[in-house]
């Protein structure tokens, strides 16, 4: 039922705070309040970051005097402190996950803070500008030394260099942790008395396509569950700096190995095809392109996700 | 009954401060520490917890928010309008809609999570896992952040609104701005609204509530309307135009006649014409304000015309409603909220015109048959055709007409105060009216203490005539005295006169035990027992004539004392109940069940059986005579013993928990655990 009585007893309706300061004014002292609270307010922040505070119990653990030392319980338990002879000064700061949250913020206040002051410290007056040092260039005191030049040794560096590229294609993760068999899959006990071990379950995230039918259990020799099937990637364009996401339309190489290729495992820098048809691309030669390849950013089974970045 | 009070709904948090303390309370809440080296279920089961609890508890707060504000399609239609006019429906349910995705995302977001969980092998994988989820909810928050900030002023706005109820006794005042409605209101309520010179000062509607005949009315004050089409209109006045749609009101328009609004009474003519179609099936008064600065009769020819106009158009609503159609007294009012005059004529007017329309409403509904076999007006038959008219004797009519003659004639303390300077000037004279012996004592000044005593303590106006009643009373008891000297003194009686003294004794001790013995005999029993009266000399005709010696007609006492006999009913037969109307004193041999019977038969025996048990009479309170036969069965079913036989009761074995730890947890100290 509606509630009568504040509006019987005259109570407040609408703008009620408005209309009495409208009818009454400001109370003799409250600017001087005001201003003085605010003042004060920067001495309570840095209490607050100072010391704990008293509603959040810490666990206490003993150090040798002079090492921080985490109080029991409250304020009260200074005394406490001074007892076991750690030094006191050293013993307060605003702990657990509040003071670390709280450091942060203000952490990051503080270095705006001291951006926006530079900035209006700024002034249009000109200075000197330092001329960069050339390559190569000795202070006089190193003048007259030989220097051997190395340019043989140099130079086979350089092959070695050209050689190992060769064998490595223009991608944004060109080398990869290497993924061993043991970490990829987990062997499956099969038969009456377990002892069959030819069973392999695979833990890294798979694609199977959407015509995948499986093996009859008894014959299948790699399981793929399904709670670790992805069919969609989050795909970033480079250039474009966004991200999309796409479906994944095939695994094109894994590098850890064909057989994973196959399988449509797909790890950290794997190759795969997304459809990008959504991003209306086009051809030189008037042709729509849907399908482009991507490149697997992440770990895709510690996110829950597959990230990708396009390869233009 | 939906409640129209919107200041319960919980504070909607920011985005931020809502993901800060749902993470916090997940920190704090579930368990923090584990190890590398647990068992991998147990670091599956503690991340997954970890999600789980997270995503309920962002569940059940959003869950309140789109539960705790008002669904504008459930509630009455006058607020659904009125939060139409000020939140904009659509962004209001487009920002609730937002809320539910989110609700619905983050739990398909957690169940997905808790599918991959199950694969985790490695505490680094399930804790990677439970971080990304965690994350994704906060996301989904953040995105949400800005429709959590809008209903959170709509929040705080909604909590400001007047409390209106929509079908209760409503008074609706409107009119152009800065005629005088919120003046209006002040003076018959304790609302107070602010009043200042400038238009639209009003932005809101007010609600004052007020008395008129025992009940209570409310009285909203709304915005100013102006002249315009009906989509120009802004969310002030479209306030005003909500609630004159939507609630059931009579309706007071205020007209100013002297124009210092700011507006013409043409103007307000117009307005009032483009707004009648409001005013349909609403009692229609139309108040003439602000009569202190231009008199009603003042008025120019047109102006005259065009509030004749309004007057025709609010007399068709009089009609409308079946009222009688040269009453115009009630219609067309003027008053002055400065001079305060005519305020109370206005309201007395509008709450009448009200409670008559809702009245003859109510009479004309289908609810009214349901209350009306409630009533029973019980009207004495009258028993000739002689005319009884109240009787006034002519010594108080005559009196009636002199106090009312004197009571216009006479000069109040009042008026001599005022004439004499006012209240701060002049002060009664308190000793004005005093009744005293001697006129010039009147002025005098009385002293409170005289010689160390009140002088109030020894006061007393009738001192003399008690002085002379104390001296009679002395003179008697000194003669009492005297007479009491002379002792009874058995020595000095004659042995005739000493007889004489011994039997009058007797006797008198005779009369006195006899008279004890008939005290403690009471009416329970005859007085005189049949067996003692063998001489028969307690007998009816005796009783007669001594009855008749006094004056008194026998017939009476002979017929009840003869219908009491014994020898009439027979000794030993049962008291029948129906005769004797329930007495309590019944012989009774064995009652199981006696409280029970005796009520249940003193209920059926208050029914009377000279009627068949389901007639109706009209002053029970049944509507016909299924509902009586019903509520008799279910009086009768109410005092049935309930049968427990073989049923559990509070006093049987219960065992509180089915499995105590104590029996099974715990190892052994040689030997398997197996079987417990």
């Amino acid at each position: 039922m509606v509630s009568l009585l504040s509006v019987m007893l005259g109570l407040p309706q609408g703008d009620y705070i408005e209309l009495h300061r409208k009818r009454h004014g400001y109370r003799h002292d409250h600017f001087e309040r005001k201003r003085k609270k605010e003042a004060r307010e920067v001495h309570k922040r840095s209490a607050i970051a100072q010391k704990v505070p008293p509603s959040s119990p810490v666990v206490h653990s003993f150090g040798p005097p002079g090492s921080y030392v985490f109080l029991l319980g409250f304020d009260d338990d200074y005394e406490l402190c001074i007892h076991f002879r750690c030094t006191l000064n050293r013993c307060v700061q605003a702990l657990g996950i509040k003071g670390k949250m709280f450091a942060k913020k203000r952490y990051a206040e503080k270095a705006l803070m001291k951006k926006t002051l530079a900035m209006h410290e700024e002034s249009t007056s000109r200075r000197k500008v330092d001329d960069d040092v050339q390559d190569g260039a000795v202070p006089a005191y190193l003048l007259d030394r030989e220097n051997t030049t190395r340019a043989k040794v140099l130079s086979n560096t350089i092959k070695q260099k050209r050689k190992e590229k060769a064998g490595k294609w223009d991608v944004p993760l060109p080398k990869v942790r290497p993924v061993a068999e043991d970490e990829m899959f987990k062997v499956m006990r099969s038969g009456k008395r377990r002892t069959k071990q030819w069973k392999r379950m695979v833990t890294k995230a798979t694609f199977v396509g959407p015509s995948f039918t499986r093996k009859p259990p008894k014959y299948e020799r790699f399981i793929r569950p399904s709670g670790l099937r992805f069919n969609k990637a989050h795909v970033t364009h480079p250039e474009l700096k966004a991200t999309f996401n796409l479906e994944i339309i095939g695994v094109k190489k894994n590098p850890n190995g064909p057989m994973y290729t196959s399988l449509g495992v797909m790890t950290k820098g794997t190759i795969i095809e997304v459809n990008v048809s959504e991003l209306g691309l086009v051809t030189p030669a008037g042709k729509v392109v849907w399908g482009k390849y991507a490149q697997v950013t992440n770990n895709p089974e510690n996110d829950g996700c597959v990230n990708a970045v396009l390869l233009v | 009954m939906v409640q129209y009070n919107f200041k319960k709904i919980t504070v909607v948090p920011p985005g931020k401060d809502f993901i800060d303390i749902i993470l916090s309370r997940t920190q704090r809440q579930t368990p923090t520490v584990v190890h590398k080296g647990y068992a991998i279920s147990r670091l599956r089961q503690f991340y997954m917890r970890k999600v789980k609890y997270t995503q309920q508890n962002f569940h059940e707060k959003l869950s309140t928010i789109i539960e705790e504000f008002p669904r504008l399609d459930d509630i009455h239609p006058f607020y659904g309008d009125l939060l139409h006019v000020l939140y904009n429906k659509d962004h209001y349910k487009l920002a609730l809609g937002q809320v539910n995705t989110a609700r619905n995302l983050i739990s398909k977001i957690a169940k997905d999570y808790v599918k991959l969980l199950k694969y985790g092998d490695s505490l680094y994988r399930c804790k990677s896992l439970k971080v990304a989820a965690l994350g994704r909810m906060c996301t989904v928050i953040k995105r949400i952040g800005p429709s959590l900030a809008y209903l959170e002023q709509i929040r705080q706005h909604m909590a400001r609104l007047p409390s209106i109820d929509p079908n209760t006794r409503t008074v609706l005042i409107c009119g152009y701005p800065n005629v005088g409605k919120s003046s209006f209101i002040n003076k018959i309520t304790r609302a107070d609204v602010d009043v200042q010179p400038y238009a639209f000062t009003t932005k809101s509607l007010f609600v004052g509530h007020t008395d008129y005949k025992y009940l209570r009315y409310q009285v909203i004050d709304t915005p100013g309307i102006l002249d315009r089409p009906f989509e120009d209109r802004n969310i002030i006045e479209m306030c005003s135009i909500t609630a004159l749609a939507h609630l059931r009101a009579a309706v007071l328009f205020f007209l100013d006649v002297s124009g210092s609004c700011g507006y013409s009474i043409a103007q307000q003519a117009a307005l009032f014409h483009s707004i009648k179609s409001l005013f349909m099936n609403k009692p229609l008064i139309i108040v003439c304000n602000k009569t202190d600065l231009q008199p009603l009769e003042g008025i120019s020819e047109e102006d005259m015309k065009l509030v004749m106009e309004m007057k025709a158009e609010a007399m068709k609503t009089v009609l409308g409603q079946g009222g009688e159609p040269t009453n115009d007294e009630g219609v067309l009012l003027t008053m002055s909220t400065l001079t305060e005059d005519g305020v109370i004529a206005v309201k007395n007017a509008a709450c009448e015109r009200l409670l008559n329309q809702r009245v003859e409403i109510k009479m004309k509904s289908k609810k009214i048959n349901d209350c009306l076999n409630r009533f029973h007006v019980a009207l004495p038959k009258p028993r000739d055709q002689k005319e009884r008219p109240p009787c006034i004797p002519q010594a108080v009519m005559e009196a009636r007409a002199k106090e009312a003659a004197e009571k216009e004639k006479r000069k109040t303390e009042k008026d001599i105060e005022n004439e004499n300077g006012g209240a701060g000037v002049y002060s009664a004279s308190l000793k004005k009216h005093y009744i005293l012996s001697n006129e010039e004592w009147k002025e005098d000044i009385m002293p409170e203490i005289l010689d160390g005593h009140n002088v109030a303590d020894f006061i007393d106006p009738d001192i003399l005539l008690r002085l002379e009643e104390l001296e009679r009373e002395e003179g008697l008891r000194q003669a009492v005295e005297e007479d009491d000297d002379f002792e009874m003194d058995g020595k000095e009686l004659t042995s005739e006169e000493q007889e004489a003294l011994a039997e009058i004794r007797k006797k008198k001790s005779l009369l006195i035990q006899q008279h004890r013995i008939k005290k403690s005999t009471a009416e329970s029993r005859p007085i005189v027992p049949r067996k003692f009266d063998k001489n028969k000399e307690f007998t009816t005709k005796r009783m007669g004539r001594q009855l008749s010696v006094l004056g008194l007609d026998p017939s009476l006492a002979i017929n009840r004392a003869r219908s009491r006999s014994l020898s009439r009913k027979g000794r030993k037969r049962e008291r029948s109940p129906a005769y004797d109307g329930g007495d309590a004193m019944d012989v009774d041999v064995d009652t199981p069940k006696k409280k029970l019977r005796a009520r249940s038969r003193s209920l059926s025996l208050s029914r009377s059986r000279s009627r068949p048990p389901s007639e109706v009479t009209p002053g029970e309170g049944f509507k016909d005579s299924a509902q009586k036969v019903k509520a008799i069965k279910l009086g009768k079913k109410s005092v049935k013993m309930r049968n427990k036989d073989a049923r559990r009761g509070e006093a049987d074995r219960v065992i509180p928990s089915l499995k105590p730890k104590h029996l099974f947890s715990g190892k052994r100290s040689i030997g398997k655990t197996q079987r417990r």
